[in-house]
């Protein structure tokens, strides 16, 4: 039933808002729809998590970790540009799977957003975090072999995120995609996409082991 | 405890994504003016003066910023004011652009008053039913934040009385807060399989689980809900007859002001003062009842 729900949704939800956004109204409405279909996108996902039984465990450890990601973001809130939310959504996705990547990331752009602001641009970045950790669990096996493909994959994931951050502020200023501005708000981002990439990279690097080996040490310490 | 917090935890979504949804799909300047205004009285009613003060200054700015660089943009309209390299910088294109700006800010302003209304119980709450596990997460998260900022400093404060944290310097500080957070993961790691052993011993999980929850379903969250089914019927219908249709390029159209037209002003008018209304009323009856004691 639920994965019928999904399905209809990602089928015929997206592809219907679509169609409403090109006819009934008719100009400038592109940041709504953008934002109707990041919902869309976002809810197949949640409901896929929530057809399932957890464990309390399993659950509580999402939450924790996404309760980390948000604090850190919190931490670091006054060096600018600096996020651990993309290396802490990744680790989550390396040793829980993409789908509790997927579910920190998103996580962490609502709660994170209770302190920061709430606003349309919220399914964005629900969107953007929640894709990251989904595909880094996607690629855990190779991520996990090598630091190099762990760093790589941090600083695309940073170009990335800002790539799609930048084509919602397009959207919102403009009400259509405006390929002049969107590119003058790439250049004006770039020192943010180049801090993202960079701070991504080292997140990574130095969160990846101690993480890892503290939850090592749980499962031994409390026999999971 | 205020007026708002007491009513039932639906209605304040249904006022607050109705405002926006009429506000964000009408490029009709009256409509943008009335949604600013709701918000910013709304915003003001939960979030107190100074606050709003402090908002201000960030808002001017963004307004500014959002009404002169559109016609950098946007070269379309019917009447240019001056060349700038060659581009004609024209009338229509900086009134779109405060026009947007308008719509912008009364987002962000009912954006802000929602968040401090909508608090995590009541999310939790409404979301409670369709999504248990979901809402729980949520729940949790919610909880665990407070508790680990908490953790945090007190890590911090450890580690400058043991002599870290000494200079000002960015990598310093870098590196001091990764200390903190590598503790602070330890930690709530163990607080976490801590707190699943307690759920697990309490039962959860188990059939027959019930939930508490201390919201009820009052005659005046009926009344507000119908009314704003009502008001927003009249705005849409408004909306569907071309009532408000307003067009800035080519040229700007003229402001419609039929009988219809006002009608769909005066019922958003009241769609989007009424939450401000309901609170500001609450503080004066306060005021009145306390003045008598």
């Amino acid at each position: 039933m639920k994965k019928w729900i999904s399905y209809g949704l990602l089928l015929v939800g997206i592809p219907l808002v679509l169609l409403l956004g090109a006819t009934v109204f008719s100009t400038k409405q592109y940041a709504w729809l953008a934002m109707a279909v990041m919902v869309l996108t976002c809810v197949p996902f949640f409901l896929s998590f929530e057809g399932r039984q957890h464990g309390a465990t399993r659950l509580v450890v999402i939450a924790v970790l996404a309760a980390l990601s948000v604090v850190g973001r919190l931490l670091f809130a006054p060096l600018p540009g600096a996020k651990p939310v993309t290396a802490m959504v990744v680790i989550t996705a390396l040793y829980f799977g993409g789908e509790a990547g997927f579910m920190t990331g998103a996580l962490t752009a609502v709660l994170s957003n209770f302190q920061f602001g709430q606003g349309p641009w919220t399914p964005f970045q629900m969107f953007a975090w929640g894709l990251i950790g989904l595909v880094a669990g996607l690629l855990a096996k190779p991520l996990k072999r090598s630091r190099v493909a762990l760093c790589v994959y941090g600083a695309l994931s940073g170009v990335l995120y800002s790539l799609l951050m930048d084509i919602w502020s397009v959207l919102w200023y403009d009400g259509g995609f405006n390929l002049s501005r969107y590119l003058a708000t790439v250049l004006t981002s770039a020192p943010f996409m180049a801090i993202y990439a960079v701070s991504n990279v080292v997140f990574l690097l130095v969160l990846e082991k101690p993480i890892g080996s503290k939850l090592d040490r749980i499962k031994t310490k409390y026999g999971i | 405890m205020n007026a708002i917090d007491r009513l039932h935890p639906t209605v304040m979504p249904v006022y607050f994504l109705a405002i926006l949804l009429v506000a964000m799909f009408v490029s009709n300047p009256v409509i943008s003016l009335l949604a600013l205004l709701g918000g910013f009285l709304f915003c003001m009613t939960q979030c107190g003066l100074r606050e709003m003060r402090a908002e201000l200054k960030f808002y001017i700015p963004l307004f500014l910023l959002m009404a002169l660089t559109n016609p950098l943009f946007s070269h379309n309209g019917v009447t240019p004011l001056f060349f700038m390299n060659g581009n004609a910088v024209t009338l229509e294109a900086i009134t779109y652009g405060a026009a947007i700006a308008l719509m912008v800010l009364a987002v962000l302003s009912w954006g802000k008053g929602f968040g401090r209304v909508m608090t995590s119980d009541k999310l939790v709450y409404l979301f409670g039913k369709a999504a248990p596990q979901l809402a729980l997460m949520l729940s949790m998260s919610l909880r665990y934040i407070p508790m680990l900022r908490r953790q945090a400093k007190q890590i911090s404060r450890a580690q400058k009385v043991a002599g870290m944290y000494s200079t000002e310097s960015y990598f310093d500080r870098l590196r001091s807060t990764f200390r903190v957070i590598s503790a602070l993961i330890g930690w709530s790691l163990e607080q976490a399989v801590e707190t699943s052993r307690a759920m697990r011993a309490r039962g959860y999980g188990l059939k027959g689980h019930t939930s508490y929850s201390n919201y009820h379903f009052r005659r005046t969250d009926a009344l507000l809900l119908t009314l704003a089914a009502i008001l927003l019927a009249v705005v849409l219908v408004g909306i569907g007859m071309g009532a408000v249709d307003f067009a800035y390029y080519p040229a700007i159209s003229a402001l419609p002001h039929t009988a219809l037209s006002v009608a769909v002003y005066t019922a958003f008018g009241c769609l989007s003062l009424l939450p401000s209304c309901i609170e500001l009323g609450e503080q004066i009856r306060w005021n009145y009842y306390r003045s008598k004691i």
